[in-house]
């Protein structure tokens, strides 16, 4: 896929995998791991991602269907707003617990 | 016969104590000349006052008095003078008499002293009692009338100077909500570029029509993909709400990778109006400086990358001049909103 990318400036090629057709695909697999990561999140987190996300064994699969569909500078900008996103919450989270103290 | 000749003599040459005497009461009775009333202690005036010796010469003093008010001269006096000479002799007799009289230990120093007081405050006491001048003292009807016509004056003044002022003050701030001539942000201008088909347009081809342009590149995972959907969305609402056509234009911030045919496959999915541009490094940048859109590189997979960019719509008149910019903030109805406003105000 990143050969794909290739090409000289003065080349035809249209670089599908960004159109829509491709983008819908991307999404939906992306969206179809990260809700598996959502559900098996009380697991231990062990297999590596990207940029720092980890995720638990169950969710393997459908992290190689995304990674498939997606290009890889897209999958790493996802995950890293998945991340941002998490911390955020975990963010909100603390307080809420940590209030009255 | 006594009493006349007395009367005489303090009439004619020793005035100047009949003065000082003559003071004395009037001061008791009126009390106005601060310069004497400080000089002579009340006990004295009352021991002046109980000395029968003088019982007479102060009922002489009243008549005095009125006969010196008619003169309004002390010392010199042509009708006093004619009289002076004839009466010198027994006034100097006499005065030897009065000083005897006197037994009082100020009457002889304090009248050398207090001569001029006394002429002084004779004076005043002249003016006072006619009570057309007014040297009585500092405040008198007439400057305390001066004052309050002066102070209400002043006041009135400042009063309408100020409602002036605040009413300018609210002219001025409804002027700016209403005129678009407040002054934009200078931005926009001039630039070249290639279109999806390929044609060579300027910034010129804009003219005559709204335009809402929005900066990106294809190769973009989420953002402008959501981005131009929802300009699309917009542009027909505003056609279905307010029978406006706008233009959307998609400029890209990635010459290396966007071609004409990337552009053109790009654009072809979000909205048939939708005109995309490109063109080489160098007029991106132009076009980039003009908006004052930032754009960067982020090296991420040796070849592949991603491009950080801002996120903005311009809404441009028909003379291609900055009206108004919609962030990532707006959604579809929001925006629909917004442009119809602007389109709305422009006309006015």
């Amino acid at each position: 896929m990143a050969l794909e990318t290739l090409y000289p400036r003065n080349s035809n090629r249209i670089h599908t995998d960004v159109l829509a057709e491709a983008r819908q695909a991307c999404y939906k697999t992306r969206d179809a791991f990260y809700a598996c990561l959502e559900k098996e999140s009380h697991k231990k987190p062990t297999e590596i991602a990207s940029v720092g996300l980890l995720y638990p064994v169950e969710c393997k699969k459908s992290r190689a269907e995304y990674e498939k569909q997606c290009r890889r500078t897209w999958v790493k900008h996802f995950d890293r707003q998945y991340c941002a996103k998490k911390r955020v919450h975990r963010l909100l989270d603390n307080d809420e617990s940590r209030r009255g103290i | 016969m006594a009493m006349a000749s007395v009367r005489n003599t303090y009439f004619r040459c020793i005035h100047r104590n009949v003065l000082y005497y003559a003071q004395h009461h009037w001061k008791l009775t009126k009390l106005s000349s601060p310069s004497v009333q400080l000089f002579h202690a009340a006990p004295d005036l009352l021991q002046f006052e109980s000395d029968t010796a003088f019982k007479s010469v102060n009922g002489l003093v009243y008549g005095y008095r009125l006969s010196m008010l008619s003169r309004r001269q002390l010392c010199i006096g042509s009708n006093v003078s004619s009289e002076n000479q004839s009466m010198k002799k027994s006034a100097e007799s006499t005065s030897g008499q009065v000083e005897k009289k006197e037994d009082l230990p100020q009457a002889g120093e304090p009248t050398e002293n207090t001569s001029g007081q006394g002429e002084k405050s004779e004076d005043s006491h002249q003016t006072g009692e006619t009570g057309k001048s007014v040297r009585g003292g500092p405040v008198s009807w007439l400057s305390f009338l001066l004052l309050v016509t002066t102070g209400a004056g002043l006041i009135f003044y400042y009063d309408k100077e100020k409602k002036r002022h605040i009413e300018e003050i609210n002219n001025a701030s409804t002027a700016v909500k209403q005129g678009p001539s407040v002054g934009k942000a200078a931005i926009g201008g001039p630039f070249k570029l290639v279109n999806h088909d390929g044609k060579s347009v300027t910034d010129k081809d804009f003219l005559g029509k709204w335009t809402l342009i929005y900066f990106g590149f294809t190769h973009c995972p989420d953002i402008c993909p959501e981005e131009l959907l929802k300009l699309a969305a917009a542009i027909d609402k505003i056609k279905e709400k307010a029978g406006i056509e706008i233009v959307p234009v998609f400029i890209s911030v990635d010459p290396e990778r966007d071609t004409v045919e990337q552009v053109r496959e790009y654009v072809k999915e979000f909205h048939p109006n939708l005109i995309g541009l490109t063109g080489n490094a160098d007029e991106i940048r132009e076009v980039a400086r003009a908006y004052r859109v930032y754009y960067m590189k982020t090296e991420d997979e040796g070849s592949d990358y991603l491009v950080d960019h801002s996120i903005i719509m311009y809404l441009m008149d028909p003379g291609m001049g900055f009206t108004k910019f919609f962030g990532k903030n707006y959604d579809v109805d929001q925006l629909a909103e917004g442009v119809i406003k602007e389109v709305k105000e422009y006309k006015k």
